[in-house]
């Protein structure tokens, strides 16, 4: 695999706080990865220096083998859609998307036509005066119809409802299927990008605490459902992640997986595998005694 | 070689940062096309009401004028992140805004030098009142009072656009010490010419430079605030 992306002992210091914390990490070409984490984890402040938007405090950052930093080279190849663009004051979706065209050399203005139809975007209105939903639904046009070689998405989704969020990575899928390319999705939806991404990057505090793929990651934890008597007689010790009990049914994920002989002993006990949720791995994972469970969960259902 | 390589694409990256500019219509041709038209009319209309048989000068001209340094401001707050957004390098964007402020200039000198000719030919608008064909800035024909009004347009604009740019990178605190720290140097400057007792030589040198004169002095001070705003555009986050 060719890196597109190498980072090496990136570090970036506000007045206060470390947003990263020498972090390195590669990102493969024509893959598609969940870079998870929590709210103010560094995930902006990474894609910001990646895409030369913003600047490192120490440590270096190369985007097809190149220092991005007013280098056209290397600017012209990606696209990075925030979750707060800002459009020119007068400018409307029709503006915003001529523009597009003119500075992203694959544009495709079809794929641009389709997606202003099935998300309904209204073409004529003043961006600023567009609903949050129809502003995020911009950048997702521009983000997916520009075709980039690297495309970051910062938590693109605001604002859209459970139908557009579908259409996003329906036609993501769609796209990326065609024209393979490598694509960067920041989000905390993450059990929603879960069957999108090959490959997870998450970062908590400033630090990558996982970078592996998608498959790999799920199989560091198992989900046993059933007899909630019998699942814990099954436990032994292990470290649970995640519980869920319905009456007498447990579902429960802990970290590790089963050998042979414990699937026998575990379908003979009536118990069933399940699938283990991304995001509970990973909410898991980035879990601090400060912060209570439950408010977490809350955001994620959200 | 690289270099020699990507300069044509370069080179269309910097016109469309031009047109991109150019989405903002509003911004860039009709509001400094209005305010000099409404102050147009409304020197007009007050020459027509001054009872003075002799020619009347007005100093409405200027308005457009402040209004771009607004233009200024404007270009690099609202274009900035959204060129950014178009994965655009800093020295693309700077070197379009520029261009594209300097078509708007060309525009707005071309107006101004218009009506001077028309108020040349038709004394004034027949109430005898001079709002752009005034004698200082004609005195050495249409071009001289194009070329000025071109530089002060340029040059109030990239004091908007060098403040706004200030203020992105540090704050209100920064513009205000910045702008607090040239009226010192303004006011260090009378008190030169004061205590060297040179304000007769410093005004018969203002008036025999003239604004042509000063406006082509004004030159080398723009493109140091050009310089100056490019460098501070340079590490500045959106």
């Amino acid at each position: 695999m060719t890196a597109v992306i190498e980072v090496r002992d990136l570090t970036k210091r506000y007045k206060d706080t470390l947003a990263l914390d020498a972090v390195s990490f590669d990102v493969e070409k024509d893959t598609i990865y969940g870079f998870l984490g929590r709210n103010g984890a560094g995930k902006t402040t990474a894609m910001s220096i990646l895409t030369a938007q913003n600047f490192a405090t120490s440590g270096s950052v190369r985007v097809f083998g190149e220092h991005p930093y007013e280098n056209a080279r290397v600017l012209s190849r990606i696209c990075f859609v925030r979750e707060s663009q800002k459009y020119p004051d007068d400018a409307t979706a029709r503006h915003a998307l001529a523009a597009a065209r003119l500075f992203f050399p694959h544009w495709d203005q079809d794929l641009a036509e389709r997606l202003v139809d099935e998300f309904q975007l209204p073409m004529r209105t003043r961006i600023k005066k567009l609903s949050r939903g129809q502003l995020s639904a911009v950048g997702v046009i521009i983000g997916l119809a520009s075709r980039a070689e690297i495309t970051f998405f910062d938590e693109p989704y605001l604002g859209l409802d459970a139908v557009a969020r579908q259409i996003f990575y329906d036609r993501l899928l769609a796209d990326y299927a065609e024209h393979p390319r490598t694509i960067l999705l920041s989000s905390h939806l993450i059990d929603e990008v879960a069957n999108l991404v090959e490959r997870v990057l998450v970062i908590d505090r400033g630090r990558i605490i996982m970078d592996e793929t998608t498959e790999d990651a799920l199989q560091k934890a198992t989900n046993l459902v059933g007899d909630a008597a019998a699942i814990d007689a099954f436990l032994r010790g292990r470290e649970v992640i995640h519980r869920e009990s319905l009456g007498r049914v447990s579902s429960v994920t802990f970290v590790g997986g089963l050998t042979a002989a414990e699937r026998g002993e575990a379908s003979a006990a009536g118990l069933e595998l399940a699938p283990v949720s991304l995001q509970q791995l990973i909410v898991r994972s980035t879990q601090h005694a400060t912060h209570a469970p439950a408010s977490e969960k809350e955001e994620v259902a959200s | 070689m690289s270099a020699v390589a990507s300069s044509p694409q370069r080179h269309n990256r910097i016109l469309n940062v031009v047109r991109l500019q150019f989405i903002n219509k509003v911004t860039y041709i009709w509001m400094p096309l209005l305010v000099l038209g409404a102050s147009w009319v409304i020197s007009i209309l007050i020459f027509a009401m001054i009872p003075l048989d002799g020619p009347k000068y007005g100093g409405g001209a200027q308005a457009p004028l402040w209004a771009f340094m607004a233009v200024g401001i404007q270009a690099m707050t609202m274009s900035f992140p959204f060129s950014q957004a178009m994965s655009l390098t800093r020295r693309e964007f700077y070197l379009g805004t520029l261009a594209a402020a300097s078509v708007t200039g060309v525009m707005l000198s071309t107006v101004f030098v218009v009506i001077g000719l028309i108020e040349k030919a038709t004394d004034g608008f027949g109430v005898n009142g001079y709002f752009a064909y005034l004698p200082a800035v004609w005195a050495s024909g249409w071009w001289a009072a194009w070329i000025t009004y071109f530089v002060i347009t340029m040059f109030l604009f990239v004091i908007g656009f060098w403040s706004a740019t200030i203020f992105k990178r540090w704050g209100t605190l920064a513009v205000t010490l910045v702008l607090t720290g040239l009226g010192l140097i303004l006011v260090g400057v009378v008190f030169l010419i004061t205590r060297l007792e040179a304000w007769p030589a410093t005004w018969t040198w203002l008036v025999e430079t003239g604004p042509l004169g000063l406006a082509l002095w004004a030159v080398p001070a723009i493109a140091l605030m050009a310089l100056g705003s490019y460098v501070t555009l340079r590490r500045a986050v959106a």
